[in-house]
């Protein structure tokens, strides 16, 4: 194991994270609501601990080999949300280390389940910081490092692969490099365009830069107790849902449309199964919750049209409590939670392609029960899918599955909350979608758990960020073998 | 640049690794998705499944982007084809590799035809290595620069030598009349080093000379190496190689036996050799060998397909006494362990295609520049030797040497101004016109100007 690669590659991307506290430390001074030190203090840690691990690791060998990517990724990741929660401490705005390293895992992930209480009056800072970490977390960290530190290694795909979301990987570019930059030159366009369109409808420009981050990055932290639903304006509510559906898209995708590659964005298979997803879906709930909107057909599109937006790009925000819809429209809503948008976005989930090519498989199967020797392949996009990563997709969603069954039995060991709520809460943590059912609903938190089920909160949220595997890596004791 | 590599074998992976490290943007195309996944692994590369030759796979690839196209397929048909294609659809240069003898005889027609900026033919190429050392058995390694005024020759430093352990600056005063050759690089356990003044060349150490042919024949005289003539000759396996080889070597008066083990590629290259001596049987069986007398041969090349035999027989060869072997083998990274036992002599296919086509794409890597002639490497890459020609108007034009700031680590190995091959001093300078050979120990320099400054 190359260890000198992976603490130069740590040292770096804790400098990052110092570097990238810097908004967040300009809009604490901006307003002085005296949050300043916490960022100052957090920041001279990382470079204190950074730097000398970034100049002292001398790798002889750059190769970055399948251990050393499995084994950076996800400690990064815990590093990094380990240090962006001590800004929460060190301000006091979330005195207890658990709570703050949620929040932080939550921000990170993308998840955007929240254990505060109240996010009014909060620090202005502190939120912004909140809110960055899921622009950061949505199109990753490393993907950032590799978009700007020069090339540190020849090898960065397996870097690349544990991170970015997908069964396989997809480079727009032949180097990583450049690849990396044109992911976030696209990712930040679209951010400050949504920021502008935001501020169009009336948002100041603190609170648009805020839910523009929490959109883009797939996340849904807000600073309104009612999220979304605060401003009360139907202009805001079909512009976030509009351009969370779009941050559900893959980015390849819009670097298609830039190069005037119409066709294949309108032929893209995961694209036509998830937007027909997310049609079908809102339709078929803004029927059943008709009723509960006094038959006014428009509103309830405008409730269901956001919420399953909210759900399928895995983002978070809410305008309606679906705690109080029918349970048909619960249920669904629940087994969106699983779905998650397409692989290459800022989405979590098990991602549309897996779905499409399990789908595939299991009509397979059913074939070969009464036409056994029919030589069937599966196609998606077009093409033949190799049976490895239609094997590794069947393994991937099992193992989804037990994960998520596993997470809820030792939340359960709280002895708070019912099925439902225990169940959906593993559900949405390892999706990284946000709200759940019952009490960690749109309207409620995760405050009420012990400092135990928030662990298994954050271990879940990772798994669910890095696609499970790396994280699960880290517990295979042959990794740690010299 | 955006370089297309189609077809991901032994020469398009190396390609692939060398162009990247230069800077370019290379794509992969190839039909075999495991081959894909260990390039994804271990380079930087954009892979692509399917088939080069396909329009569609090529317009997938963002073929009209492309700067150059090189097709290094297993199949010569699909590599023309895939060159014909990518021209029509954008693609500005292309390459690739053809291998049949057939296609030889008509390759300028095809080439002009299809559009192929530059055709390959590896085996071709070795065979015109090889002959060059049977004619120069002294050499271990012969390089040709300058359209051939200049060469450099590799070989290996023996304790009898009189030029070992002597800094070189003092050796013309300790060997009176020792002709002057420049020593350009020097490899030692795997490193490869730049001579200064100071260096001390010990046994064991390859060194590689630089000089103008009759100088170069003066020297390996002066040494006492000249002595071996070749004039029989022993090829193991009727390859593709081989036949080139033998076609070469014939007309210089240079007896040929070649042992092929299958009767009916035997019987065919007995037919097309007529001065050939063919002879059907195991190469490999030490019993066949001695009937032949491999005892009384001046040299013995082993070029069969498979890289382990050809070592061992090699390696009997050398034991029982053969003046001179030449092994080909493609795994470069076996060449020290070789050189211990013996094996000093060794042509990579692989090696000489990968040269052949990295000089090219230099050469049209920055259009103004002073194209790269000609590219040798050494040691897998860890030094080059680089011909350029130096262009009017240039900087460094007309200024002596020793005034000019040099990278480091770079040394103007010879200059040859028309037929005179000067090797430099301080006090020389280059003209416009001038060939100049450098020696490197880094990769990528694609411009004189790079490390010559004023």
């Amino acid at each position: 194991m190359n260890i000198q690669l992976i603490f130069r590659l740590i040292g770096s991307i804790l400098m990052i994270e110092g570097a990238a506290m810097t908004p967040s430390l300009l809009v604490s001074l901006y307003f002085g609501d005296g949050d300043a030190m916490a960022f100052v203090y957090t920041m001279l840690l990382l470079f204190a601990i950074g730097l000398p691990l970034w100049l002292l690791a001398k790798p002889r060998d750059t190769n970055l080999r399948a251990r050393e990517g499995f084994l950076v990724v996800p400690l990064a990741w815990i590093l990094l949300s380990f240090f962006g929660a001590l800004p929460f401490m060190f301000s006091g705005m979330i005195p207890n280390f658990f709570d703050a390293l949620f929040e932080a895992v939550s921000g990170f992930t993308t998840t955007g389940a929240s254990i505060m209480t109240n996010v009014m009056n909060q620090p202005r800072g502190m939120m912004f910081w909140r809110s960055f970490t899921h622009w950061v977390g949505g199109m990753g960290v490393l993907v950032l490092t590799l978009a700007i530190l020069p090339k540190m290694s020849g090898r960065t795909s397996h870097l690349v692969r544990a991170e970015s979301p997908g069964p396989t990987l997809s480079k727009i570019l032949p180097r990583m490099g450049d690849t990396a930059k044109v992911l976030y030159l696209i990712y930040g366009v679209l951010t400050a365009i949504m920021l502008g369109v935001l501020m169009l409808c009336g948002m100041n420009f603190y609170d648009a830069s805020i839910h523009a981050m929490g959109t883009a990055g797939t996340g849904g932290f807000s600073n309104y107790a009612a999220s979304i639903g605060a401003f009360n304006s139907p202009v805001i509510e079909w512009v976030v849902t509009a351009f969370m559906v779009l941050f559900g898209v893959n980015f390849a995708l819009f670097y298609k449309l830039l190069r005037g590659d119409w066709r294949d964005v309108k032929n893209n298979e995961e694209l036509r199964w998830f937007l027909c997803i997310f049609i079908g879906a809102t339709l078929l709930i803004a029927l059943i919750i008709l009723p509960d909107y006094e038959g006014n057909f428009f509103t309830s599109l405008r409730y269901s049209a956001f919420q399953i937006a909210t759900i399928v790009s895995t983002t978070g925000y809410s305008t309606a409590d679906f705690n109080l819809w029918p349970i048909a429209a619960r249920m669904l809503i629940f087994l969106l939670l699983f779905f998650g948008s397409c692989a290459g976005s800022t989405a979590g989930g098990m991602k549309i392609c897996r779905i499409g090519m399990l789908c595939k498989q299991g009509l397979r199967e059913v074939r070969r029960v009464f036409q056994p020797r029919k030589v069937q392949t599966v196609r998606f996009e077009g093409k033949a899918v190799d049976e490895a990563i239609l094997h590794q997709v069947a393994v991937f969603a099992c193992v989804y599955v037990i994960l998520i069954i596993l997470g809820a039995v030792l939340l359960s060991f709280n002895g708070l909350y019912d099925f439902e709520t225990n169940f959906t809460a593993a559900v949405t943590c390892v999706s990284n979608v946000g709200p759940g059912l019952g009490a960690v609903g749109p309207a409620g938190s995760f405050a009420g758990y012990s400092a135990f089920s928030k662990i298994i909160c954050c271990v879940l949220m990772l798994a669910g960020r890095l696609e499970i595997f790396p994280i699960l890596a880290l517990f295979h004791p042959a990794i740690w073998r010299k | 640049m955006r370089i297309l590599i189609v077809g991901d074998g032994k020469v398009g992976h190396t390609l692939a690794k060398s162009l990247t490290d230069e800077g370019h943007d290379v794509v992969i195309i190839d039909r075999d998705e495991d081959v894909l996944q260990h390039c994804e692994d271990t380079l930087d590369v954009l892979c692509i499944r399917g088939n080069g030759a396909n329009a569609k796979t090529l317009i997938e690839a963002d073929v009209a982007a492309a700067d150059i196209v090189i097709s290094a397929t297993a199949s010569d048909e699909t590599n023309m084809l895939c060159c014909l294609v990518a021209k029509r659809l954008g693609a500005r240069y292309t390459i690739a590799r053809i291998r049949d003898p057939e296609y030889n005889e008509s390759l300028t027609l095809l080439q002009r035809e299809l559009g192929i900026d530059l055709t390959i033919n590896p085996e071709r190429a070795t065979a015109m290595e090889i002959s060059r050392l049977l004619r120069f058995p002294f050499a271990s390694n012969i390089e040709p620069f300058a359209k051939g005024h200049v060469e450099m020759v590799e070989f290996r430093a023996q304790e009898k030598d009189s030029i070992i352990d002597w800094p070189l600056k003092q050796l013309a005063a300790h060997l009176p009349g020792i002709p002057r050759v420049l020593y350009a690089a020097v490899e030692r356990d795997g490193e490869v080093f730049i001579p200064n003044g100071d260096f001390i060349i010990r046994a064991g150490d390859r060194v590689h000379v630089t000089g103008d042919m009759v100088t170069i024949t003066n020297y390996f005289r002066f040494l006492g190496r000249d002595s071996l003539r070749v004039k029989k000759v022993m090829l193991l396996g009727g390859s593709r190689i081989s036949y080139y080889l033998a076609k070469m070597i014939v007309p210089m008066g240079i007896h040929v036996s070649m042992i092929e083990i299958d009767p009916q590629k035997a019987a065919e290259l007995s037919e097309a050799l007529p001065h050939v001596d063919v002879i059907l049987g195991d190469g490999t069986d030490q019993e066949l060998l001695e009937q032949e007398a491999l005892t009384d041969m001046d040299a013995f090349v082993c070029l069969c397909n498979r890289d382990e035999e050809n070592l061992i027989t090699g390696l009997y060869a050398a034991r029982q006494g053969v003046p001179k072997v030449i092994v080909k083998n493609n795994r470069v990274f076996y060449e020290e362990i070789l050189s211990d036992l013996g094996l000093d002599s060794m042509v990579s296919p692989k090696e000489i295609t990968c040269d052949t086509i990295l000089r090219y794409v230099r050469a049209r890597v920055n259009g103004g520049g002073t194209a790269v002639e000609r590219l040798y490497r050494l040691v897998d890459g860890k030094a080059e030797a680089l011909e350029f020609i130096a262009r009017e108007g240039d900087p460094y034009i007309g200024i002596p040497l020793k005034d000019l700031q040099m990278r480091r680590n770079v040394l103007v190995a010879v200059i040859v101004r028309g037929n005179k091959v000067i090797v430099p001093f301080g006090n020389n300078h280059i003209e416009a016109g001038d060939h100049v050979v450098i020696m490197a120990s880094e990769s990528g320099i694609s411009d004189l100007n790079e490390v010559i400054h004023r």
